[in-house]
């Protein structure tokens, strides 16, 4: 793509959130997701295969419903209670009907079906800004209609994200519809806490951001697509194979790994919360989650494939000349836990 | 094309009977995959009347009962397979498999897989049937191809005849794709009469159900009574959207593979036979290619 447009899509991006983000007003709030949705569609289309353009299509209706129906909704309170300011929502229907269209932009259950086929048409790294960059605005959002929301629909689309997230990934060997399913069950971890930590909420966000952008970076590194590519990638570089695995590892929440912390923080909110029951639920879904982590390390890290290459794409070594972001977010992901003490406290307010 | 099975039936029975078996969705047409082409989508030339039988006619409970539990005990299969692994199977044949027979003509159930057409149905004289071939082993594709027009006035080519796999159907007649990301090269054993045949995949398109969308190849068979191993790159398949060779030309994308058919219009009017042993995917492993046709751009920027 031309240097300068793709440079006034990036930006574009990051203007969007950031409108998102320094915005009171529901209207400027409305505009900054507006803006994300449109900026990305052209880098999600920079294919002209007739997938890549059903991915953006069917990605363009989702989001631009979501923010129909949050405009909607917040003129309906506007109109009812006078009240534009984000964190001053007071008619429950109407933040009931925000909370859903959220959830649709995010990709959470019952809402989730667009995200594992517009992931999977995508290339890695509009995929990579998919999950992680697009899901930062609506969290905004969220955290700030957190305290009036509905517990019981948060906590319905929390566990019901968990548990769809993990039995829909258990089948794939696309890796881009498993970086789907799992962003689906790690954002229904976030959205259970949401009443009663947003701090948790937060933490568990930026963490989730961290080790997807991991493996994401990591497949762009291998050129791979699909887990067969991957069990290949011991012979190209053997490094990335066991940091990967790690970093799989770290996804499925796995102790010592950094992926643990939000678990464990969440689950002791909940039992603390006297929700036991649900504390429990959560913590079988992710074994579901868990299933498929540990079948990428073992195709990738667990098991020398007999063969030697089954990807096409290798062959043309595009020379990674900035390794850096790979090597800077791996080790994050791997290695934050020790730290638990300090970011609680920076994210804590 | 309409997937319309040319046998020697009558009109009447034509159109009723889709299938010549009996078909477990007979008493509930929606159900069927040929709803469309039963209820009006295909083809229907000018002056012909309009068939159809209304449903109060077609009602048959067994048949019901039979397709429900057909397709409860699939929905069951589809949920608990995700236990075994991919597909169904275990992750360790996924990841060790190199060569997949997906088709193989042994017994005459295989043949159910598959639809045989030709341009009967737009008027033409050619003939196409299938038949299982020698000891139950093989198909043959047989017939007669006619390139004269039919005279209705707006059909100005004819001739042709195709074999099509019929589409993967789950669950209540839920689309299954065919996934073959692990392989790279079509394999058929096959042993034609000299006639150049072209292959067609049909994948996934945009819509949902957009029929425009093909990759095709060429076959040229050897004839003789020498089986023939062909190894068809999937990387050579071009795109042509209703019979048009596109400009835009991308890659074959594997993960979601509906159908493959074959398809003979040389122009050349008389007997063909094809006869199928298997066809199969495998993984060449020396095959490097991506995409065989340069992909430029075609208003460069001065």
């Amino acid at each position: 793509m031309n240097p300068y447009v793709l440079t006034i899509f990036l930006l574009s991006l990051g203007l969007g959130t950031t409108l998102t983000f320094a915005s009171s007003h529901w209207l400027l709030a409305w505009m900054g997701l507006e803006i994300n949705t449109l900026a990305i569609i052209p880098l999600m289309a920079q294919q002209h295969h007739p997938r890549a353009v059903e991915a953006t299509t069917k990605y363009f209706l989702t989001q631009a419903t979501a923010a129909a129906v949050i405009l909607f909704a917040t003129t309906l309170n506007a109109w009812s209670t006078g009240e534009w300011a984000i964190h001053q929502m007071s008619s429950p229907a109407t933040i009931t009907i925000i909370m859903l269209a959220l959830s649709l932009k995010l990709g959470l259950a019952p809402t989730h079906f667009w995200l594992p086929e517009v992931l999977q048409g995508l290339n890695l790294t509009t995929g990579l800004i998919l999950s992680t960059w697009q899901k930062l605005a609506p969290f905004a959002l969220l955290l700030q209609i957190s305290p009036a929301l509905n517990s019981h629909l948060l906590i319905t689309i929390g566990l019901l994200s968990t548990f769809v997230g993990g039995w829909g990934g258990l089948n794939q060997t696309q890796l881009r519809k498993i970086l789907a399913y799992s962003s689906i069950a790690h954002l229904g971890w976030m959205v259970m806490i949401v009443k009663f930590a947003p701090s948790l909420t937060l933490l568990s966000l930026l963490i989730y951001i961290l080790m997807t952008t991991t493996a994401f970076l990591t497949f762009k590194t291998l050129s791979s697509t699909t887990m067969n590519i991957l069990a290949t990638s011991w012979t190209k570089t053997p490094v990335i194979t066991a940091l990967a695995a790690l970093a799989l590892l770290s996804l499925g929440g796995l102790p010592p790994l950094t992926g643990f912390m939000p678990k464990w923080l969440i689950l002791q909110e909940l039992v603390k919360q006297q929700l036991p029951l649900l504390a429990t639920l959560a913590a079988l879904s992710a074994l579901l989650s868990l299933y498929f982590y540990l079948r990428l390390c073992y195709a990738m890290a667990l098991t020398s494939s007999p063969n030697t290459l089954t990807a096409l794409l290798p062959w043309r070594l595009t020379q990674n000349t900035n390794p850096l972001l790979l090597s800077a977010t791996s080790m994050f992901s791997l290695m934050l836990l020790p730290l638990t003490p300090t970011i609680m406290t920076l994210l804590t307010y | 094309m309409a997937l319309l099975r040319a046998t020697h039936l009558t009109q009447a029975a034509r159109f009723l009977g889709c299938f010549k078996q009996t078909h477990l969705t007979q008493g509930f047409p929606q159900l069927s995959p040929c709803w469309r082409t039963i209820s009006g989508g295909e083809y229907r030339r000018p002056g012909q009347p309009k068939e159809y039988t209304p449903i109060w006619k077609q009602f048959d409970f067994q048949k019901g009962v039979k397709g429900m539990q057909k397709h409860f005990a699939l929905l069951k299969e589809e949920f608990l397979s995700r236990w075994t692994g991919p597909e169904g199977r275990p992750l360790v044949e996924h990841m060790l498999e190199q060569t997949r027979v997906i088709w193989e003509f042994r017994g005459p159930k295989s043949l159910e897989n598959w639809t045989v057409s030709s341009d009967r149905e737009i008027g033409g004289r050619s003939e196409a049937f299938l038949k299982l071939g020698r000891n139950n082993t093989t198909c043959q594709l047989y017939g007669t191809l006619c390139s004269v027009a039919p005279r209705d006035g707006e059909t100005r080519y004819s001739g042709y005849c195709t074999l099509r796999s019929k589409p993967l159907k789950g669950a209540f007649d839920s689309k299954k794709h065919h996934d073959w990301t692990s392989f790279n090269t079509l394999h058929l054993r096959i042993r034609g009469d000299g006639r150049p045949w072209m292959i067609n995949i049909g994948a996934e398109t945009y819509f949902s159900h957009q029929k425009d969308e093909i990759y095709s190849y060429f076959l040229y068979t050897r004839g003789g009574p020498y089986w023939q191993d062909v190894k068809i790159p999937f990387s050579k398949f071009f795109l042509s959207s209703r019979g048009r060779i596109q400009d835009d030309q991308h890659a074959l994308w594997l993960d979601k593979v509906n159908t493959i058919g074959m398809t003979l219009g040389d122009k050349a009017d008389g007997p063909f036979q094809l006869e199928i042993d298997f066809i199969a995917v495998c993984n060449d492993r020396a095959h490097t290619e991506e995409f065989a046709y340069e992909v430029y751009k075609r208003n460069p920027e001065v």
